[in-house]
C-alpha cells in the first residue's frame, strides 16, 4: 500500500534512433501520425538568431479558425462533408473541454469522428460506442468513432441519420471547436465559418535568446554520452526554464545537466504555438535538414513538439487521456549529419507510441 | 472520470464569504458543490432541523466553472450529527428539501446501523481525532452495496500536523471525515494527489472527487422522486394549473389540465424527464457497480467546515 506513493505515475517514454538517410526512416510516418499539435519549441545552439529559410518555415504555418458554440451536427453538414472532409484533411478538435470531465470531440484528416463522451450523454446519444479503455471500476467514459469517408456513413445512410438524429435531437451537443484544413485553409471551411462566429488563428511565433546555458556534450545520435531520460529532463528544464544549478540554497529544483558538459555561450529558442498541422511540423525538419547540407556551424537542433492536454487522441486514433497530465509530446534531437534520436512521450492514460 | 464536485461546503453566517467560497471553487474548477447544514441535535431540547436557504437568495451570480462554460451547480446537503438511532427520522418532511443526505455517526452502533439501514447518501466519520470504534469489513461492504459512500474531510490534515496524523492513521482503517475550517478549499487534481496518502490509488483518489460525488448526488435524487421513476417539474403558474395538486401530472385527472393549450404545460407532459430521472430508477433496481475489493470502498473527500 505504501509503495504506491514512492511511484510516480505511469509515463510512457519511446526511442526511437535512426537516421533521416536511412531508407526505413518512420519519422515522417511519427510525425504525421501526431495530429494535434500545440506547440512546437525549436532550441538552436550557438544561434542568436533563425537563419531565413528556417524563420520562414516558422512563420508558415497554417491558420486555424475557431468556431463559437458549434454545434456538432454540422460537422455532418454535407456541404462542409464535399469540401473539407472528403477534400485534403480536415483537423478539428473540440476546444475548452475537459478529457476527464465533459464531452471532448475530434475529427481526424481521416476522416474519422472521435465523440469522446461521459456515460450520461452516450447512453442519450443512441449510438454505437466502446467503453474507454482508462475507465475505473465503473465505465464512466465511453468512446464513438465513425468514419465519415466509410459508405454507411454517407449522407442519407442509416449509420449517418442515427448519429445525425442522434446530435440534432436527443443530445444537442454544442462546443467551442478548432478547425483546419490542408491545404484548403479557410476557403475549405467556409461552408460552416459562414454560418457561426468565428476568428481565424494565426500561429504565435515567439523567440528567447539564452545564454550561458549548461548543455551536454557531445550530442551525437551516434554515441550519445547521455542516456533519453537525462537528456529529455534537461531538455525540458531549458524549455520550462527552470534553473539546472542545483544550488544548496534552493529547494525548488534538483535538475541538473547530465555530464559530461560544456557551457554554450548563447542559444536560441523559438516557439510556434496554436493548432499545428503536422505536414508544417515536418516542412520544418525538412527545413532544418537543409540547412546543414554545407553551411552552418551547429552539430544539433532539438525540436519538441507537444500535443493538446484534452484532445481524445494522441497518435492516430490511439485514444488519449488525463489522469494527472494530458501530455502527449516528442522532442526530436536532430544532428548535422542527419542522424536523430526521437523521444516519445504520453501519460497514465495513453496508449503507447508508434 | 465525470466532473469535479465538492461536497462539503459550510455555510457562513455572511453571504460575502460564502459567495467567495463559491467564486473559489469555480475558479478551481469544481462543477459542482453542496452546501453541508450540519444538525447536531442533543437529548436535553428539542431542536429543529435546519432549513436549507434557497440558493437564489444565497448567491447573486452563480460563476462558471473554470475551463468550461456552465455555471457552477450547488447543491443542498444535510448532515446528521449523532450516537443514538432515535436521533434519525428518516419520513420528517424537512429532510426532502435536501439534495443530499449524510450521516455522522459517532457511535459504533449507530454506524453499523447507518450503513446498512439508513436512507442516507453519505456517511461521515471523524478525523479529528482517534477513532472511537474499529471499522468492521461487513457494514461496510453493506454500505457499499447500498451505493452509499463514504466521506473523508481533508482539511484538518492541510492545517494541523496532529491532525494530519490523525487523519491518516484513520483514513488508512477506512477513510473518515471530519471537522474542518470552511474556508478551505483546494483543487481536484491536488486532492486526488491527497489521497494518495490515505491509501487510495491513483485512479481511486481521482474518481473519490468526481465518479463517486456523482454516484452520490444521484443517489440523493432517488429520495426525491418515487423510486427514480417519476420527476415532475413545476412549469405552469396559471390559475387552471394550481388546481392540480397531484404529484405527477399523469395522475391529474383535473379536467382543466386536459383543456390546457398552455405551451409550456405541453412542454412539461412531453418532456422525456432530464437524465436524473432515467439513473436513479437504474441504481435503485440494482445494486451499485460491484465494488469487487471490499477493502477499498467508495469515497469522497471533501472539505469539512464548522
Amino acid at each position: 500500500n505504501m509503495e504506491n506513493l514512492q511511484q510516480t505515475s505511469r509515463n510512457l517514454l519511446v526511442c526511437d534512433q535512426s537516421s533521416l538517410r536511412h531508407r526505413k526512416c518512420r519519422l515522417s510516418q511519427q510525425v504525421q501520425q501526431h495530429h494535434f499539435n500545440h506547440q512546437v519549441s525549436l532550441l538552436l545552439p550557438e544561434c542568436g538568431s533563425a537563419p531565413p529559410p528556417l524563420d520562414a518555415a516558422l512563420r508558415s504555418f497554417s491558420s486555424s479558425y475557431l468556431l463559437r458554440k458549434l454545434p456538432l451536427h454540422e460537422l455532418l453538414d454535407t456541404h462542409f462533408l464535399q469540401d473539407a472532409v472528403y477534400q485534403g484533411s480536415v483537423y478539428g478538435l473540440s476546444y475548452r473541454s475537459r478529457i476527464d470531465e465533459d464531452t471532448c470531440v475530434a475529427l481526424l484528416p481521416s476522416g474519422q469522428l472521435v465523440l469522446s463522451l461521459d456515460k450520461d450523454v452516450y447512453e442519450r446519444l443512441g449510438v454505437e460506442g466502446k467503453p474507454s479503455r482508462f475507465n475505473q471500476r465503473a465505465n464512466s467514459r465511453y468512446v464513438v468513432t465513425v468514419n465519415l469517408t466509410d459508405s454507411s456513413m454517407a449522407p442519407g445512410g442509416r449509420g449517418y441519420q442515427r448519429l445525425l438524429t442522434g446530435l440534432k435531437s436527443r443530445v444537442q451537443l454544442q462546443t467551442d471547436f478548432l478547425l483546419s484544413h490542408h491545404p484548403g485553409g479557410g476557403e475549405a471551411l467556409k461552408a460552416l465559418l459562414s454560418r457561426y462566429d468565428w476568428t481565424e488563428h494565426r500561429p504565435q511565433v515567439s523567440s528567447r535568446l539564452l545564454t550561458n546555458l549548461p548543455c551536454p556534450t557531445p550530442l551525437t545520435s551516434d554515441l550519445p554520452s547521455c542516456d533519453p531520460h537525462s537528456f529529455l529532463e534537461w531538455l525540458g528544464a531549458v524549455e520550462a526554464e527552470v534553473s539546472c544549478d542545483n544550488e544548496s540554497t534552493s529547494f525548488l529544483s534538483t535538475l541538473v545537466c547530465p555530464e559530461p558538459r560544456a557551457v554554450l555561450s548563447r542559444a536560441l529558442r523559438v516557439r510556434v504555438s496554436g493548432l499545428l498541422l503536422p505536414q508544417d511540423v515536418y516542412r520544418l525538419i525538412e527545413e532544418l535538414r537543409r540547412c546543414w547540407d554545407g553551411r552552418g556551424t551547429a552539430s544539433w537542433a532539438a525540436l519538441t513538439v507537444q500535443g493538446f492536454a484534452d484532445s481524445p487522441v494522441s497518435w492516430g486514433s490511439r485514444e488519449h487521456g488525463f489522469l494527472k497530465g494530458g501530455e502527449n509530446f516528442y522532442s526530436l534531437l536532430l544532428c548535422s549529419d542527419h542522424s536523430y534520436w526521437l523521444c516519445m512521450g504520453t501519460g497514465a492514460h495513453d496508449g503507447c507510441p508508434p | 472520470m465525470s466532473v469535479f464536485m465538492d461536497l462539503n461546503l459550510r455555510p457562513t453566517a455572511e453571504r460575502s464569504t460564502l459567495q467567495s467560497l463559491l467564486d473559489t471553487a469555480a475558479h478551481l474548477g469544481y462543477s459542482a458543490v453542496a452546501i453541508n447544514y450540519v444538525f447536531e441535535p442533543t437529548s436535553k431540547k428539542k431542536q429543529e432541523i435546519p432549513k436549507p436557504t434557497p440558493t437564489s437568495e444565497l448567491f447573486d451570480k452563480l460563476p462558471t466553472v473554470q475551463g468550461r462554460s456552465r455555471p457552477i451547480r450547488v447543491l443542498n446537503r444535510l448532515t446528521i450529527v449523532a450516537s443514538d438511532a432515535s436521533h434519525f427520522r428518516p419520513s420528517a418532511p424537512e429532510f426532502r428539501s435536501f439534495d443530499l443526505l449524510a450521516i455522522h455517526p459517532t457511535s459504533e452502533k449507530l454506524f453499523h446501523a447507518a450503513c446498512m439501514t439508513f436512507d442516507v447518501d453519505i456517511i461521515c466519520v471523524t478525523v479529528t481525532e482517534k477513532l472511537p470504534f474499529f471499522f468492521k469489513r461487513a457494514p461496510v461492504s453493506g454500505a457499499v452495496e447500498r451505493g452509499l459512500v463514504f466521506e473523508l474531510c481533508y482539511v484538518p490534515a492541510i492545517r494541523d500536523s496532529t491532525t494530519r496524523r490523525y487523519t491518516i492513521a484513520n483514513a488508512v482503517c477506512l477513510l473518515e471525515s471530519c471537522k474542518g475550517r470552511p474556508l478551505e478549499l483546494r483543487g481536484p487534481y491536488d486532492i486526488a494527489n491527497l489521497g494518495l496518502l490515505f491509501g487510495l490509488s491513483e485512479g481511486d483518489a481521482k474518481e473519490a472527487v468526481s465518479s463517486t460525488c456523482r454516484s452520490a448526488v444521484l443517489h440523493g435524487e432517488t429520495r426525491k422522486t418515487a423510486s427514480g421513476t417519476v420527476y415532475t417539474k413545476r412549469l405552469c403558474t396559471g390559475p387552471a394549473h394550481q388546481a392540480c395538486t397531484g404529484p405527477a401530472h399523469q395522475a391529474c385527472t383535473d379536467s382543466t389540465h386536459q383543456a390546457c393549450t398552455d405551451s409550456t404545460h405541453q412542454q412539461e407532459v412531453t418532456d422525456p424527464g432530464s437524465e436524473a430521472a432515467d439513473e436513479p430508477a437504474a441504481k435503485r433496481a440494482r445494486p451499485a457497480p460491484a465494488v469487487t475489493d471490499s477493502t477499498a470502498p467508495a469515497v469522497t473527500d471533501s472539505t469539512a467546515g464548522q
